[in-house]
Protein backbone atom coordinates (compact mmCIF):
# COMPACT_ATOMS: atom_id res chain seq x y z
CA UNK A 1 0.00 0.00 0.00
CA UNK A 2 1.47 3.18 -0.89
CA UNK A 3 0.16 5.45 1.13
CA UNK A 4 1.37 3.15 3.88
CA UNK A 5 4.91 3.33 2.76
CA UNK A 6 4.57 6.90 2.41
CA UNK A 7 3.53 8.13 5.85
CA UNK A 8 5.97 5.88 7.24
CA UNK A 9 8.82 7.41 5.34
CA UNK A 10 9.34 9.31 7.80
CA UNK A 11 12.39 8.16 9.95
CA UNK A 12 11.12 4.61 12.03
CA UNK A 13 10.27 5.41 15.82
CA UNK A 14 13.24 5.01 17.38
CA UNK A 15 13.92 6.49 20.77
CA UNK A 16 16.34 8.91 20.54
CA UNK A 17 20.06 7.88 20.22
CA UNK A 18 21.06 9.34 23.58
CA UNK A 19 18.26 7.67 25.15
CA UNK A 20 19.08 7.37 28.66
CA UNK A 21 18.57 4.68 30.66
CA UNK A 22 15.49 5.89 32.89
CA UNK A 23 13.73 7.41 29.68
CA UNK A 24 13.59 3.65 28.42
CA UNK A 25 13.08 2.04 31.56
CA UNK A 26 10.19 3.84 32.64
CA UNK A 27 8.45 3.00 29.35
CA UNK A 28 9.58 -0.39 28.63
CA UNK A 29 9.29 -1.76 32.58
CA UNK A 30 5.94 0.05 32.99
CA UNK A 31 3.79 0.59 30.11
CA UNK A 32 3.39 -1.84 26.91
CA UNK A 33 0.29 -3.71 26.73
CA UNK A 34 0.42 -6.13 29.79
CA UNK A 35 -0.97 -9.74 28.73
CA UNK A 36 -0.74 -12.52 30.50
CA UNK A 37 2.18 -14.82 29.80
CA UNK A 38 3.25 -18.55 30.74
CA UNK A 39 5.65 -17.63 32.62
CA UNK A 40 4.73 -15.24 35.44
CA UNK A 41 6.83 -12.26 36.02
CA UNK A 42 5.25 -9.71 38.44
CA UNK A 43 7.67 -6.63 37.51
CA UNK A 44 5.99 -4.87 40.53
CA UNK A 45 7.49 -7.53 42.56
CA UNK A 46 11.06 -6.80 41.97
CA UNK A 47 13.31 -5.66 44.48
CA UNK A 48 14.70 -2.94 42.15
CA UNK A 49 15.48 -0.58 44.87
CA UNK A 50 18.97 -2.08 45.62
CA UNK A 51 19.27 0.29 42.06
CA UNK A 52 16.85 3.02 42.77
CA UNK A 53 14.57 2.14 40.39
CA UNK A 54 11.70 1.68 42.07
CA UNK A 55 10.22 4.88 40.78
CA UNK A 56 9.84 3.05 37.35
CA UNK A 57 7.24 0.67 38.17
CA UNK A 58 5.08 2.87 39.81
CA UNK A 59 1.46 3.06 38.09
CA UNK A 60 0.91 6.60 36.47
CA UNK A 61 -1.73 6.67 39.28
CA UNK A 62 0.41 6.44 41.59
CA UNK A 63 2.51 8.88 40.05
CA UNK A 64 0.35 11.55 39.39
CA UNK A 65 -0.97 11.59 43.05
CA UNK A 66 3.59 11.36 44.03
CA UNK A 67 4.27 13.02 41.47
CA UNK A 68 3.34 16.38 43.80
CA UNK A 69 5.92 15.48 46.49
CA UNK A 70 9.63 15.82 44.53
CA UNK A 71 9.75 19.08 46.91
CA UNK A 72 9.94 16.80 49.79
CA UNK A 73 13.32 16.04 49.36
CA UNK A 74 15.11 19.45 48.84
CA UNK A 75 15.37 21.95 51.49
CA UNK A 76 15.16 24.59 49.55
CA UNK A 77 11.70 23.48 48.73
CA UNK A 78 10.41 21.23 51.15
CA UNK A 79 9.12 22.82 54.78
CA UNK A 80 9.72 19.52 56.44
CA UNK A 81 13.31 19.61 55.16
CA UNK A 82 13.53 23.88 56.41
CA UNK A 83 11.84 22.66 59.78
CA UNK A 84 15.04 20.39 60.30
CA UNK A 85 17.13 23.31 59.12
CA UNK A 86 15.34 25.76 61.26
CA UNK A 87 15.46 23.20 64.55
CA UNK A 88 19.43 22.93 63.98
CA UNK A 89 19.53 26.81 63.76
CA UNK A 90 17.52 26.87 66.67
CA UNK A 91 20.42 24.70 68.40
CA UNK A 92 22.71 26.19 67.56
CA UNK A 93 21.46 29.68 68.85
CA UNK A 94 20.53 28.17 71.74
CA UNK A 95 24.54 27.50 71.96
CA UNK A 96 24.63 31.07 71.41
CA UNK A 97 22.64 32.61 74.03
CA UNK A 98 23.74 30.22 76.41
CA UNK A 99 27.72 31.71 75.78
CA UNK A 100 26.76 34.95 75.46
CA UNK A 101 24.32 34.85 78.94
CA UNK A 102 27.79 33.39 80.69
CA UNK A 103 29.91 35.81 78.97
CA UNK A 104 27.62 39.05 80.49
CA UNK A 105 26.86 37.83 83.69
CA UNK A 106 30.54 35.92 84.01
CA UNK A 107 28.75 32.77 85.61
CA UNK A 108 28.32 29.65 84.61
CA UNK A 109 25.57 28.90 81.80
CA UNK A 110 22.22 28.88 83.03
CA UNK A 111 20.60 25.58 83.29
CA UNK A 112 17.36 26.78 80.82
CA UNK A 113 18.36 28.99 77.93
CA UNK A 114 15.31 30.94 76.60
CA UNK A 115 14.60 29.77 73.09
CA UNK A 116 15.32 32.26 70.97
CA UNK A 117 13.94 31.66 67.49
CA UNK A 118 10.85 30.65 69.43
CA UNK A 119 7.42 33.50 70.45
CA UNK A 120 9.72 35.01 72.91
CA UNK A 121 10.80 37.77 70.38
CA UNK A 122 7.66 38.95 70.23
CA UNK A 123 7.06 40.98 67.38
CA UNK B 1 9.96 -26.68 32.01
CA UNK B 2 7.81 -28.48 29.85
CA UNK B 3 5.04 -27.03 27.44
CA UNK B 4 3.98 -27.48 23.69
CA UNK B 5 6.25 -26.31 21.43
CA UNK B 6 5.84 -26.11 17.83
CA UNK B 7 8.60 -27.55 15.86
CA UNK B 8 7.90 -24.37 12.74
CA UNK B 9 9.35 -21.30 13.02
CA UNK B 10 5.40 -20.59 13.53
CA UNK B 11 6.04 -18.05 10.44
CA UNK B 12 2.76 -17.98 8.03
CA UNK B 13 2.76 -15.73 5.07
CA UNK B 14 4.97 -13.03 3.80
CA UNK B 15 5.79 -11.84 6.87
CA UNK B 16 8.12 -14.54 8.08
CA UNK B 17 11.46 -14.32 8.58
CA UNK B 18 12.09 -17.49 6.53
CA UNK B 19 14.69 -18.43 8.83
CA UNK B 20 14.10 -22.38 9.26
CA UNK B 21 13.59 -23.89 12.24
CA UNK B 22 16.89 -25.90 12.51
CA UNK B 23 18.71 -23.15 12.38
CA UNK B 24 16.77 -21.37 15.28
CA UNK B 25 17.04 -24.33 17.67
CA UNK B 26 21.02 -24.70 17.63
CA UNK B 27 20.74 -27.84 18.80
CA UNK B 28 18.55 -27.04 21.47
CA UNK B 29 15.48 -29.33 21.81
CA UNK B 30 12.01 -28.28 21.68
CA UNK B 31 11.36 -28.10 25.41
CA UNK B 32 14.21 -25.91 26.08
CA UNK B 33 12.99 -23.01 24.10
CA UNK B 34 10.23 -20.35 25.27
CA UNK B 35 8.64 -17.77 22.91
CA UNK B 36 9.45 -14.27 24.31
CA UNK B 37 7.13 -11.43 22.49
CA UNK B 38 8.13 -7.70 22.09
CA UNK B 39 5.13 -6.70 20.06
CA UNK B 40 2.12 -7.12 17.86
CA UNK B 41 1.77 -4.98 14.47
CA UNK B 42 0.02 -5.40 11.47
CA UNK B 43 2.68 -6.18 8.97
CA UNK B 44 6.42 -7.10 9.55
CA UNK B 45 8.86 -6.68 7.07
CA UNK B 46 11.54 -9.46 7.80
CA UNK B 47 14.39 -7.69 6.67
CA UNK B 48 14.24 -4.94 9.94
CA UNK B 49 14.61 -7.41 12.25
CA UNK B 50 18.21 -8.50 9.96
CA UNK B 51 20.85 -8.56 12.74
CA UNK B 52 18.93 -8.20 16.11
CA UNK B 53 20.25 -9.97 19.09
CA UNK B 54 17.08 -9.84 20.77
CA UNK B 55 17.00 -11.08 24.22
CA UNK B 56 18.75 -14.08 23.11
CA UNK B 57 22.42 -13.80 21.02
CA UNK B 58 22.34 -16.55 18.28
CA UNK B 59 18.22 -17.09 17.53
CA UNK B 60 16.36 -15.07 15.21
CA UNK B 61 14.17 -12.24 15.78
CA UNK B 62 10.79 -12.86 13.77
CA UNK B 63 7.30 -12.56 12.84
CA UNK B 64 4.92 -15.03 13.97
CA UNK B 65 1.65 -14.63 12.11
CA UNK B 66 -1.62 -14.71 14.40
CA UNK B 67 -5.13 -14.10 12.79
CA UNK B 68 -4.86 -10.57 10.86
CA UNK B 69 -2.06 -9.44 12.59
CA UNK B 70 1.81 -10.46 13.64
CA UNK B 71 3.18 -10.69 16.57
CA UNK B 72 7.31 -9.99 16.74
CA UNK B 73 9.00 -13.15 18.68
CA UNK B 74 12.07 -14.84 19.80
CA UNK B 75 12.44 -18.16 21.26
CA UNK B 76 14.63 -17.96 24.20
CA UNK B 77 16.38 -20.43 26.13
CA UNK B 78 13.75 -21.75 28.53
CA UNK B 79 15.90 -22.10 31.72
CA UNK B 80 17.51 -18.60 31.10
CA UNK B 81 14.03 -17.00 31.22
CA UNK B 82 12.42 -18.67 34.28
CA UNK B 83 10.24 -16.56 36.84
CA UNK B 84 13.18 -17.11 38.71
CA UNK B 85 15.84 -15.96 36.58
CA UNK B 86 13.72 -13.07 35.76
CA UNK B 87 14.18 -12.13 39.25
CA UNK B 88 17.74 -12.24 39.17
CA UNK B 89 17.87 -10.64 35.93
CA UNK B 90 15.64 -8.02 36.70
CA UNK B 91 18.04 -6.94 40.16
CA UNK B 92 21.47 -6.37 38.58
CA UNK B 93 21.26 -3.02 36.84
CA UNK B 94 23.88 -4.07 34.15
CA UNK B 95 21.31 -7.02 32.78
CA UNK B 96 18.46 -4.61 33.17
CA UNK B 97 19.65 -2.44 31.01
CA UNK B 98 20.84 -4.97 28.49
CA UNK B 99 16.91 -6.56 28.95
CA UNK B 100 15.34 -3.27 28.06
CA UNK B 101 17.60 -1.65 25.83
CA UNK B 102 17.24 -4.88 23.44
CA UNK B 103 13.45 -5.21 24.14
CA UNK B 104 13.51 -1.37 23.04
CA UNK B 105 15.68 -1.88 20.09
CA UNK B 106 13.59 -4.97 18.57
CA UNK B 107 10.01 -2.66 18.94
CA UNK B 108 11.44 0.12 17.33
CA UNK B 109 13.03 -1.77 14.56
CA UNK B 110 9.49 -2.96 13.83
CA UNK B 111 7.59 0.35 14.23
CA UNK B 112 9.50 0.93 10.85
CA UNK B 113 6.53 -0.93 8.94
CA UNK B 114 3.73 0.53 10.56
CA UNK B 115 1.88 1.06 14.11
CA UNK B 116 3.44 -1.22 16.52
CA UNK B 117 2.04 -2.28 20.31
CA UNK B 118 4.60 -2.61 22.57
CA UNK B 119 4.10 -5.56 25.09
CA UNK B 120 5.02 -5.40 28.37
CA UNK B 121 9.00 -6.46 29.26
CA UNK B 122 9.02 -10.29 29.95
CA UNK B 123 5.88 -11.28 27.91
CA UNK B 124 6.63 -15.19 27.66
CA UNK B 125 5.00 -18.51 26.60
CA UNK B 126 5.70 -22.26 26.13
CA UNK B 127 5.94 -22.03 22.62
CA UNK B 128 5.09 -20.39 19.30
CA UNK B 129 1.78 -22.19 19.41
CA UNK B 130 0.90 -21.08 23.32
CA UNK B 131 1.79 -17.85 22.44
CA UNK B 132 -0.47 -17.34 19.31
CA UNK B 133 -3.50 -18.91 21.16
CA UNK B 134 -2.75 -16.39 24.09
CA UNK B 135 -2.61 -13.26 21.66
CA UNK B 136 -5.04 -14.50 19.04
CA UNK B 137 -7.61 -14.38 22.40
CA UNK B 138 -6.90 -10.77 22.39
CA UNK B 139 -6.95 -9.92 18.64
CA UNK B 140 -9.69 -7.30 19.31
CA UNK B 141 -7.45 -5.21 22.27
CA UNK B 142 -4.65 -5.11 19.54
CA UNK B 143 -6.83 -4.19 16.76
CA UNK B 144 -8.21 -1.23 18.69
CA UNK B 145 -4.83 -0.03 19.83
CA UNK B 146 -3.03 -0.49 16.89
CA UNK B 147 -5.59 1.86 15.67
CA UNK B 148 -4.96 3.89 18.07
CA UNK B 149 -1.75 4.94 17.47
CA UNK B 150 -1.47 5.18 13.83
CA UNK B 151 0.53 7.92 12.42
CA UNK B 152 0.73 8.79 15.90
CA UNK B 153 4.37 8.69 17.95
CA UNK B 154 5.29 9.66 21.90
CA UNK B 155 6.84 12.17 22.73
CA UNK B 156 8.38 12.89 26.18
CA UNK B 157 9.35 15.92 27.68
CA UNK B 158 11.29 16.75 31.14
CA UNK B 159 11.34 20.31 32.41
CA UNK B 160 14.00 21.67 35.11
CA UNK B 161 14.34 24.75 36.86
CA UNK B 162 17.38 25.16 38.52
CA UNK B 163 17.95 24.84 41.74
CA UNK B 164 18.52 27.45 43.99
CA UNK B 165 21.99 27.78 45.55
CA UNK B 166 21.73 27.39 50.00
CA UNK B 167 21.30 30.65 51.75
CA UNK B 168 24.57 31.23 53.26
CA UNK B 169 22.08 32.79 55.75
CA UNK B 170 20.54 29.59 56.95
CA UNK B 171 23.16 27.52 57.09
CA UNK B 172 26.47 29.31 58.00
CA UNK B 173 27.35 28.57 61.55
CA UNK B 174 27.42 32.45 63.94
CA UNK B 175 29.03 35.00 62.94
CA UNK B 176 31.48 35.54 65.93
CA UNK B 177 30.29 37.37 68.55
CA UNK B 178 31.78 41.36 68.28
CA UNK B 179 34.54 42.80 70.84
CA UNK B 180 33.23 42.69 74.48
CA UNK B 181 30.38 39.75 73.54
CA UNK B 182 27.36 42.26 73.10
CA UNK B 183 24.69 41.42 70.59
CA UNK B 184 23.95 44.61 68.52
CA UNK B 185 20.46 45.33 69.37
CA UNK B 186 17.58 44.78 67.14
CA UNK B 187 19.20 41.39 65.76
CA UNK B 188 16.47 39.42 66.96
CA UNK B 189 13.79 40.83 64.96
CA UNK B 190 16.47 40.95 61.94
CA UNK B 191 17.00 37.59 62.28
CA UNK B 192 13.85 36.87 62.28
CA UNK B 193 13.01 38.61 59.02
CA UNK B 194 15.43 37.14 57.43
CA UNK B 195 13.93 34.17 57.83
CA UNK B 196 10.49 34.97 56.89
CA UNK B 197 11.99 35.95 54.11
CA UNK B 198 13.62 32.98 53.32
CA UNK B 199 10.24 31.57 53.73
CA UNK B 200 8.01 33.23 51.86
CA UNK B 201 11.11 32.98 49.14
CA UNK B 202 11.05 29.23 49.50
CA UNK B 203 6.89 29.00 48.91
CA UNK B 204 7.25 31.33 46.35
CA UNK B 205 9.76 29.56 44.11
CA UNK B 206 7.68 26.37 45.49
CA UNK B 207 4.91 27.68 43.76
CA UNK B 208 6.10 29.32 40.91
CA UNK B 209 8.02 25.66 39.74
CA UNK B 210 4.76 24.15 40.42
CA UNK B 211 2.87 26.57 37.95
CA UNK B 212 5.52 26.18 35.10
CA UNK B 213 4.75 22.49 34.99
CA UNK B 214 1.14 22.77 34.86
CA UNK B 215 1.55 25.66 31.88
CA UNK B 216 4.07 23.49 30.03
CA UNK B 217 1.74 20.73 30.44
CA UNK B 218 -1.49 22.18 29.59
CA UNK B 219 0.05 24.18 26.38
CA UNK B 220 1.67 20.53 24.86
CA UNK B 221 -1.76 18.93 25.84
CA UNK B 222 -3.47 21.29 23.43
CA UNK B 223 -1.17 19.50 20.49
CA UNK B 224 -1.64 16.13 22.11
CA UNK B 225 -4.15 13.56 21.20
CA UNK B 226 -3.47 12.15 24.81
CA UNK B 227 -1.44 13.13 27.20
CA UNK B 228 0.37 11.09 30.89
CA UNK B 229 2.19 12.56 33.66
CA UNK B 230 5.29 10.25 34.70
CA UNK B 231 6.34 10.33 37.98
CA UNK B 232 9.84 13.60 38.03
CA UNK B 233 12.84 11.64 38.97
CA UNK B 234 14.22 12.87 41.79
CA UNK B 235 17.62 14.76 41.79
CA UNK B 236 19.19 11.00 43.38
CA UNK B 237 17.80 9.63 40.46
CA UNK B 238 19.44 12.11 38.11
CA UNK B 239 22.33 12.57 39.89
CA UNK B 240 22.18 16.65 39.49
CA UNK B 241 22.37 18.92 41.83
CA UNK B 242 22.18 21.96 39.73
CA UNK B 243 18.85 21.57 38.65
CA UNK B 244 15.42 19.87 39.52
CA UNK B 245 12.88 18.14 37.66
CA UNK B 246 9.66 19.60 37.66
CA UNK B 247 7.73 17.57 35.40
CA UNK B 248 8.16 14.38 33.48
CA UNK B 249 5.27 14.35 30.68
CA UNK B 250 5.01 12.12 27.68
CA UNK B 251 2.17 12.97 25.11
CA UNK B 252 0.84 10.96 21.67
CA UNK B 253 1.06 13.03 18.66
CA UNK B 254 0.47 12.99 14.94
CA UNK B 255 3.08 13.21 12.29
CA UNK B 256 1.37 16.61 11.21
CA UNK B 257 1.89 18.22 14.79
CA UNK B 258 5.51 17.18 15.27
CA UNK B 259 6.66 20.83 14.50
CA UNK B 260 4.28 22.55 15.99
CA UNK B 261 4.84 20.38 19.30
CA UNK B 262 8.95 21.25 18.44
CA UNK B 263 7.45 24.87 17.93
CA UNK B 264 6.03 24.93 21.22
CA UNK B 265 8.56 23.21 23.09
CA UNK B 266 11.42 26.12 21.79
CA UNK B 267 8.84 29.10 22.54
CA UNK B 268 7.67 27.45 26.29
CA UNK B 269 11.60 27.43 26.74
CA UNK B 270 11.71 30.96 25.78
CA UNK B 271 8.96 32.38 27.37
CA UNK B 272 9.27 30.32 31.10
CA UNK B 273 12.87 30.29 31.28
CA UNK B 274 13.12 26.80 32.10
CA UNK B 275 14.60 24.44 30.75
CA UNK B 276 12.54 21.82 28.79
CA UNK B 277 13.68 18.85 26.91
CA UNK B 278 12.43 16.88 24.64
CA UNK B 279 13.01 13.44 23.57
CA UNK B 280 11.15 11.14 20.67
CA UNK B 281 10.19 10.24 18.70
CA UNK B 282 9.08 7.04 20.67
CA UNK B 283 7.31 3.99 19.66
CA UNK B 284 3.82 4.60 21.80
CA UNK B 285 4.78 2.43 24.95
CA UNK B 286 2.62 5.11 27.20
CA UNK B 287 -0.53 4.87 25.15
CA UNK B 288 -1.12 1.30 24.33
CA UNK B 289 -2.02 -0.17 27.75
CA UNK B 290 -5.44 1.85 27.99
CA UNK B 291 -7.39 0.49 25.12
Amino acid sequence: MTDVEERWAAPPANGPTTSNLADILERVLDKGIVIAGDIKIDLLDIELLTIRLRLFVASVETARKAGIDWWETDPALSSKAARNELREENDRLRERVEALESAEEGGPPPSRSPDTAGAGAGT
Amino acid sequence: MTGIDTADGGATGSDATGSDASAERRGTPDAATATYVFAVCRRLDPAVLSGLAGLAAGLPVRGLRVGPLTAVVQHVPAAEFSEDAWQQRLSDRAELERCARAHHEVVSAAAACGPTAPLALATLYRGDERARQALEADTDRFTAVLARIEDHAEWGVKVYLPMPSPTPSATAPAPPLPQGGRVPRGAGRAYLERKRGLHQAREHRHDRALQTAEDIDAALSRLATAARRLRPHSPEMTGEKHRLQILNATYLVTSVCEKRLRDAVAGLRHRTGAEVELSGPWVPYSFVGEV
